[in-house]
């Protein structure tokens, strides 16, 4: 048995920015943060499936649960509610045995003491794939490797929010170990959090957070100028207008792919011609000017470059000569229906802006907000920073198969090339996510996979 | 206010340990010469380092291209310093010309090869796009560990608050006591959340001696404070909310930790308890100076308020983060950082909330400059970097006497703590891009 040596290895969650730490007085004790959101969790079941990813899903996990380990301002692994692990050889050839050693001391919020069984029994609930069991006072994970000795991806997927440690009771209800816990729950539309006194990191500074869910960008921004929220979203088209405002504006690393996912495989030649003329005529460069007001990064890489490193090899110029040549090979040119979320306030204009280039090319494009279409503009979450989970949650979602794997930077490049030329989706932009906060909110981070973190969060009592 | 971070920086250089005003004194001229000499190592050693995936890179591309004339380029697009960009755009040619490469130009080449130096999160990924004719573009590339820790170059100012690194970690660092010292400190101890670590300066650097856990049973605070006071009759006592520690005298220091409400000192062990100058430059009057401990709470970040014995008449003031003293003529004036975000003088008759727009961190120092006392107070301008500066009180209003002194990588100030001997303070920092802890003694310089 060797111990693990985790300090190179990326997870997803907690690579901070610290916003504003202004540290003319120290953290002040007390008061109430109020916060908005477009999104309708449902559920606070980090396992849920039936929920959607979010960024906002993920800072409400982190406000009520806690993971096994999580990560520095470095990126690398830290414990959490596992002090230490271990690796061994597992029982069946070709796998491995994690061992994590449960931290003593630490309570739900119902008073139960933390164990392993609790513990095992919630990463059961979260992958009922895995093989997880118990050993003494440690959770034991056992799955097969990729390659001799390496598996780090599983320190990233237990860092992942989803993979929060919570008690599911028998009532339905649960129980975590994070800063807050829950005073209020209105499905979909409200939660108010009261700060766990016992918190085993220390009782968070704010005394309590309320959160109104289901706001358009436009109240959450109103509420703001108000002064009835203190920390909202703000769309990134607008990020440029709010950065003019007096409020704290913040943005993640671009987090989120915008692109244009088929909804089947490539069938002829034709069609694969007609797809790469496609992706060659959007002109992403003045989009992002115009539509998106300079907010994120033209893409035509899955990976936004700050991640893989190699982003910038995949080029996203527009080569309207290149589009024609492969289009002109094509004889009959179907009309493809493109969808998009009418909900998105910017989707539809994404989408007739980009009919326009395809027509440049001469394809043709028929934007619709149907659900059953040939290809849409989709919004991905990546699913975290580490670069091999991002880039199966995006092939999943693009319905491509994808395995777990893991392996060099060259390794991850020829996968994602492996993706790409598969011609199930063309990337057209990497967005950050984008807030604003009152200028009396204190010392909270953003995260770079777009979530908020507000346990360090205080607000600033006036000098009388 | 800064955005999101999502290339980290590297650092290219140590830290300039050396402040301009003291370059004249001999001993710091021998600092700055053994800088010199790490900063050559540390380059030579990083050149060093870039060895590895050169040859890597350089393999990967000869497999390709094979041996031949090539045109080639290279772009630095990541944090890499331009120094570190040469000395690797240097390997790489020498490790291609290894393996049968001749550089043309781009009309003479059989492939042209452009070689990108870039970086995510954890590693610098150098990536080769090689062009040959009209085929498609092949792509290699390698990764190399990124450095973690080292510090970037600060630019120091000429002040007369002296900032004098004393130690540098990972782990947040409550407070360093300087044990022992000669000239220079020779035996510290480092106060973080689970421990005090001493260390030995000793061939020319600091060696671990002994490491003392500190148990507790109550989860710290968020924002744990701590401190360090070196005793007379034993080494050190350790003051952590809800929990003090002893050390017990022996070839092996021993802690003894026990949960406690008992009041933290306030006053440097060197002055309490006798009588000091308050003039010492002008040998002028002395007076007494109790020791004034105060209560701290143990599941915040603040004293209570609560003093023991008081000062004059109060027994509590208001909550506050930090306390500095000022003797008088004829009295002590007290002045506090409160949780309300004013500072409060209090002269044991009154307490007046003062509109001093200083930070929450103060500590006062006796020294043979000025007026024999400075309070050492933080202040920042919203979104930039924490500072400290020295101020005198002639009556009621403060007085800067310094310039702002800042920290490395726009570090913030964690701690500011007075040293046992009065005449020094220890700031705690965290560097903001590296986000280490750095750890100096602010000492007040006269006639700068």
């Amino acid at each position: 048995m060797r111990l693990f040596d985790w300090r190179w290895l990326v997870v997803s969650s907690v690579m901070v920015a610290a916003l504003a730490a202004k540290a003319e007085t120290r953290p002040q004790y007390g008061g109430a943060l109020h916060i908005a959101m477009r999104a309708q969790p449902t559920s606070l079941d980090p396992a849920d499936p039936s929920q959607p990813d979010s960024v906002s899903r993920r800072s409400l996990t982190t406000l009520l649960f806690d993971t096994l380990v999580t990560t520095d301002e470095n990126i690398r692994v830290q414990p959490a509610l596992a002090t230490s692990w271990q690796t061994s050889q597992g029982s069946q050839p070709g796998s491995q045995r994690w061992q994590f050693r449960i931290r003593r001391g630490v309570k739900f919020h119902d008073g139960t003491p933390l164990s392993p069984e609790i513990a095992a029994a919630s990463l059961r609930a979260a992958n009922p794939s895995w093989n997880v069991s118990v050993d003494a006072d440690s959770v034991v994970i056992e799955r097969e490797i990729e390659r001799e000795g390496s598996d780090p991806e599983l320190l990233a997927e237990l860092a992942m929010p989803r993979n929060a440690i919570a008690k599911r009771n028998p009532d339905n209800t649960l129980s975590g170990t994070g800063p807050f816990h829950v005073v209020d729950w209105q499905p979909g539309k409200k939660l108010t959090l009261a700060a766990d006194e016992n918190c085993w990191r220390g009782r968070p500074f704010l005394d309590a957070i309320e959160i109104e869910m289901g706001k358009s960008f436009r109240d959450q921004m109103t509420a703001l100028e108000l002064g009835k929220e203190d920390l909202v979203e703000v769309a990134p088209e607008q990020t440029h207008r709010v950065s003019q405002e007096q409020y704290r504006l913040a943005s993640s690393a671009p987090i989120e792919l915008l692109a244009l996912v088929f909804t089947r495989d490539v069938s002829s030649l034709d069609e694969k011609l007609l797809r790469e003329a496609l992706a060659l005529s959007v002109e992403r460069g003045s989009i992002r000017n115009v539509l998106l007001q300079g907010a994120g990064q033209p893409a035509a890489s899955i990976l936004p470059n700050w991640m893989s490193g190699y982003g910038f090899v995949f080029p996203s110029n527009a080569d309207l000569a290149r589009a024609r040549h492969a289009r002109e090979q094509v004889h009959t040119i179907p009309t493809w229906t493109v969808g998009y979320d009418g909900t998105d306030p910017v989707a539809r204009l994404l989408v007739e802006r980009i009919a326009l280039n395809a027509k440049d090319a001469g394809l043709s494009l028929q934007p619709t907000p149907a659900a059953t279409t040939d290809l849409r503009l989709v919004r991905i979450l990546l699913a975290s920073i580490d670069p091999w989970i991002a880039l199966a949650n995006v092939a999943t979602v693009a319905g491509i198969p994808a395995e777990r794997a893991s392996g060099s930077v060259e390794d991850l490049y020829a996968s994602e090339r492996a993706l790409l030329a598969t011609q199930r989706l063309t990337p057209l932009f990497h967005l950050p996510v984008s807030y604003a906060a009152s200028r009396t909110l204190k010392d909270w981070a953003l995260h770079p996979d777009g979530s908020w973190a507000v346990a360090d969060a205080w607000v600033e009592i006036g000098k009388q | 206010m800064r955005g999101a971070v999502y290339n980290l920086a590297i650092p290219n250089a140590i830290p300039n340990s050396v402040n301009r005003v003291l370059r004249p004194a001999n001993i710091l001229r021998k600092v700055a010469q053994l800088s010199c000499v790490l900063l050559g190592l540390t380059m030579a050693a990083r050149a060093a380092d870039w060895s590895g995936p050169e040859q890597q890179l350089a393999r990967k591309i000869a497999a390709v291209t094979g041996p031949g004339a090539v045109a080639l380029s290279v772009e630095n697009r990541s944090s890499l310093g331009k120094r570190d960009g040469e000395i690797i755009q240097n390997g790489l040619r020498a490790a291609l010309e290894g393996l049968g490469i001749r550089f043309v130009k781009a009309e003479q080449s059989a492939a042209t090869v452009v070689i990108s130096l870039s970086e995510n999160p954890l590693s610098y990924v150098w990536v080769a796009e090689i062009r040959q004719g009209e085929g498609e573009v092949a792509v290699v590339m390698v990764s190399a560990p990124r450095p973690v820790g080292s510090t970037a170059t600060h630019e120091s100012v000429p002040l007369s608050l002296r900032r004098i690194p004393l130690w540098s970690q990972d782990d947040p660092i409550l407070d360093v006591a300087v044990l022992e010292e000669n000239a220079t400190p020779t035996r510290i101890a480092v106060l973080d959340a689970g421990k005090v670590s001493l260390y030995r300066w000793q061939g020319g650097k600091w060696q671990p001696e002994q490491t003392l856990g500190i148990a507790h049973a109550r989860p710290w605070p968020r924002d744990l404070r701590g401190r360090l006071i070196p005793a007379k009759d034993h080494l050190l006592d350790v003051y952590l909310p809800g929990v003090t520690c002893q050390s017990a005298a022996g070839a092996q220091v021993a802690l003894s930790c026990h949960e406690t409400d008992d009041p933290w000192p306030l006053v440097p062990a060197a002055l309490s308890g006798g009588t000091v100058s308050v003039f010492p430059s002008a040998g002028s009057t002395s007076v007494a100076i109790p020791q004034v401990t105060a209560f701290y709470t143990p599941t915040r970040n603040f004293f209570t308020g609560a003093l023991t014995p008081g000062v004059g008449k109060f027994r509590t003031v208001s909550k506050f983060y930090s306390a500095a003293l000022l003797p008088r003529e004829k009295y002590l004036l007290w002045l506090f950082a409160a949780t309300d975000g004013r500072v409060h003088l209090v002269d044991g008759m009154s307490d007046q909330a003062t509109r001093l727009d200083w930070g929450s961190n103060l500590t006062s120092v006796r020294t043979a400059c000025g007026a024999g006392w400075q309070v050492l107070a933080t202040s920042s301008e919203e979104g930039s970097a924490d500072s400290v500066r020295a101020y005198e009180f002639p009556d009621r209003d403060a007085v800067a006497v310094s310039a702002a002194i800042d920290f490395p990588g726009a570090g913030v100030i964690a701690a500011l703590w007075a040293e046992a001997k009065g005449d020094a303070a220890v700031a705690v920092v965290r560097n903001r891009e590296t986000g280490s802890y750095e750890a100096f003694r602010l000492a007040v310089a006269c006639s700068q």
